[in-house]
């Protein structure tokens, strides 16, 4: 009997030290004004932007890490004249767009500002971090956890990076700090396929606060690869906090059957998803349709990170609409600086006729769509660019040929607020040496690289960034040059 | 991309699904699609607001959404 008593009080214990995840906090009631947003539009004129600095980093694991956090190290050694004071073209940057790897030094930077430059090599890059991962998950101590079932691999990690990385950090701190560059970590929603950036905006939708999780839960779900690396849950309590949607939601729905935009129409469908209830059998009470939204990659939805900025910059509709800032006039200058640390591993599988073995035709096939998709992206943006540009060249080509015909035919053709667009482009696919190429083209996908490794991806990204033309377009004209 | 003018007796903020957009008789910019144009909150125009499909327009050929002095 009391051999009996005692393995029940044991199993008792064993299961109330199974995990669960750390739940979102509610949102007590909606507050467009409150929470982790971009900056209103500003009343007073000397409050614009004027240049409007976006970076980009891509997922890639430590490879996009290290190749992002030099980028911001040569951003932060770039002196600039601007707006009458000697600044550096880091300080001017408004947004960091991350994905997976791309989102630790994101991340970091967001919360520890200019300390980054000498914490974060020794907090994360050099670190073997997925030896500890691995290490934790076959820890004895950390089995009854993850037998939880809504415990899991991501959640213990989330746990590391908390601890070793961003000691605590909850998004509430960047909201106190109050300062750019505003952040956005993008994960993936499992279901949907829909990219879930961990702004106050999308939260908003879930009916909680984004002040009350921690970063290192953000940058778990943003890295969560897929089969490594479990999904991230988060609770969805929409419907309880008096949310209402933005007007153009409501507009877009009108246009479903016209298709004049459906991809406007789609990312309402995609906001009205989230609000979606359902009665409760056991309450007779309205929940919400998924009470739980599981969390995956952000490079699954798009693996440079650059759809969210994209849609910023080209709508309206957006919550951070950068179109509504440049046809307010407060932007003269846009910059994007996309930091692509996507690589290309040579293969010798046509070297012969075997066919090609199971595991290296899943995991082959299943790489390629996100890289189609990476390079539609990148192309998006060469796309948004020729079409700001060629505004002013159909305006100015009329007025030279009405003009052609005698002074008398002269255009007063009305012109909307002109910018002059930037695309910078850092990637492997640029460095001019074949065999440098090559070498860093074959990096592997990890949370762990060799400390050599580590600086020569830091020092390549600076020296990419630096022959860029678009970069040494925008150089020429903060120094004075035309 | 498709172009507006949100035409007006006066230059003063122009409200597309309601958030600012930018100043009356100014060519700008919105993506495709059905949209509620208005002034703001003082309201001396009319119509009160304009909601438009916005659609197959140029930067040379912007649509134009008239609004006009609310008589007193």
């Amino acid at each position: 009997m009391g051999g009996r008593f005692v393995a029940l009080v044991i199993c008792a214990l064993l299961l109330s030290a199974c995990g669960s995840f750390p739940v979102n906090p509610p949102l007590a009631r909606y507050d467009p004004s409150a929470g982790y947003r971009f900056d209103p539009i500003p009343d007073e004129p000397d409050k614009r932007d004027e240049m409007f600095v976006i970076l980009v980093f891509s997922g890639g694991g430590t490879r996009a890490a290290a190749l992002s956090f030099g980028v911001l190290e040569a951003l932060r050694d770039t002196p600039i004249r601007w707006q009458e004071r000697d600044t550096s073209l880091l300080e001017e940057v408004d947004v960091i767009s991350s994905i997976s790897g791309g989102s630790f030094p994101a991340a970091y930077y967001a919360l520890r500002g200019s300390d980054t430059f000498t914490e974060f090599p020794e907090r994360f890059l050099y670190q073997p971090v997925q030896s500890d991962l691995v290490k934790r998950a076959l820890n004895p101590s950390n089995w009854f956890k993850l037998a939880g079932p809504s415990y899991g691999r991501s959640d213990l990690a989330a746990e590391y990076y908390d601890e070793k990385v961003f000691g605590g950090a909850m998004y509430g701190q960047l909201i106190a700090a109050h300062r750019r560059p505003f952040v956005i970590l993008n994960a993936t929603d499992l279901t949907t396929g829909v990219q879930f950036p961990f702004v106050q905006d999308q939260f908003d939708l879930l009916c909680s606060d984004l002040a009350g999780v921690k970063l290192s839960r953000a940058a778990a779900a943003s890295s969560a690869f897929p089969g490594g690396l479990s999904p991230l849950t988060l609770k969805n309590y929409a419907g309880d906090c008096d949310y209402h949607q933005p007007k153009w939601v409501g507009n877009a729905l009108k246009d479903r059957t016209s298709r004049v935009n459906a991809r406007r129409t789609a990312r309402a469908d995609q906001r009205l998803g989230y609000a979606e209830s359902v009665v409760d059998l056991d309450s007779q009470k309205q929940r919400p349709a998924r009470p739980y939204i599981h969390l995956t990659d952000g490079g699954v939805a798009d693996n440079i990170g650059l759809r969210e900025p994209l849609t910023a910059i080209a709508n309206r509709n957006n919550a951070w609409s950068v179109l509504q800032r440049i046809d307010l006039k407060q932007v003269d200058k846009l910059v994007v600086v996309v930091v692509n640390a996507a690589t290309n591993p040579q293969t010798g599988r046509d070297q012969t006729a075997k066919v090609p073995g199971l595991l290296d035709t899943i995991s082959t096939v299943a790489s390629i769509p996100l890289d189609n998709y990476s390079f539609e992206t990148l192309d998006l943006l060469r796309g948004t660019v020729k079409e700001f540009n060629e505004e002013m060249r159909l305006i100015s080509g009329c007025k030279a040929l009405a003009s052609n015909k005698g002074p008398q035919c002269e255009l007063d053709i009305p012109t909307p607020h002109q910018i002059d667009f930037f695309a910078i482009e850092v990637a492997f696919e640029y460095i001019h040496d074949d065999d440098e190429r090559n070498w860093f083209k074959n990096l592997p996908t990890t949370l762990e690289l060799p400390r050599e490794t580590i600086d020569r991806l830091r020092a390549v990204g600076r020296t990419i960034l630096g022959e860029d033309k678009e970069y040494q377009r925008l150089m020429k004209q903060l120094n004075g040059g035309s | 991309m498709e172009h507006v003018i949100v035409s007006f007796q006066t230059n003063r903020f122009a409200y597309i699904d309601g958030e600012k957009a930018g100043i009356t008789n100014d060519v700008l910019r919105v993506e495709a699609g059905t949209h509620e144009f208005d002034l703001g909150n003082l309201k001396n125009y009319k119509p009160e607001s304009q909601e438009v499909e916005v659609v197959g327009t140029t930067v040379l050929q912007p649509l134009k959404i008239v609004f006009t002095r609310k008589d007193k």
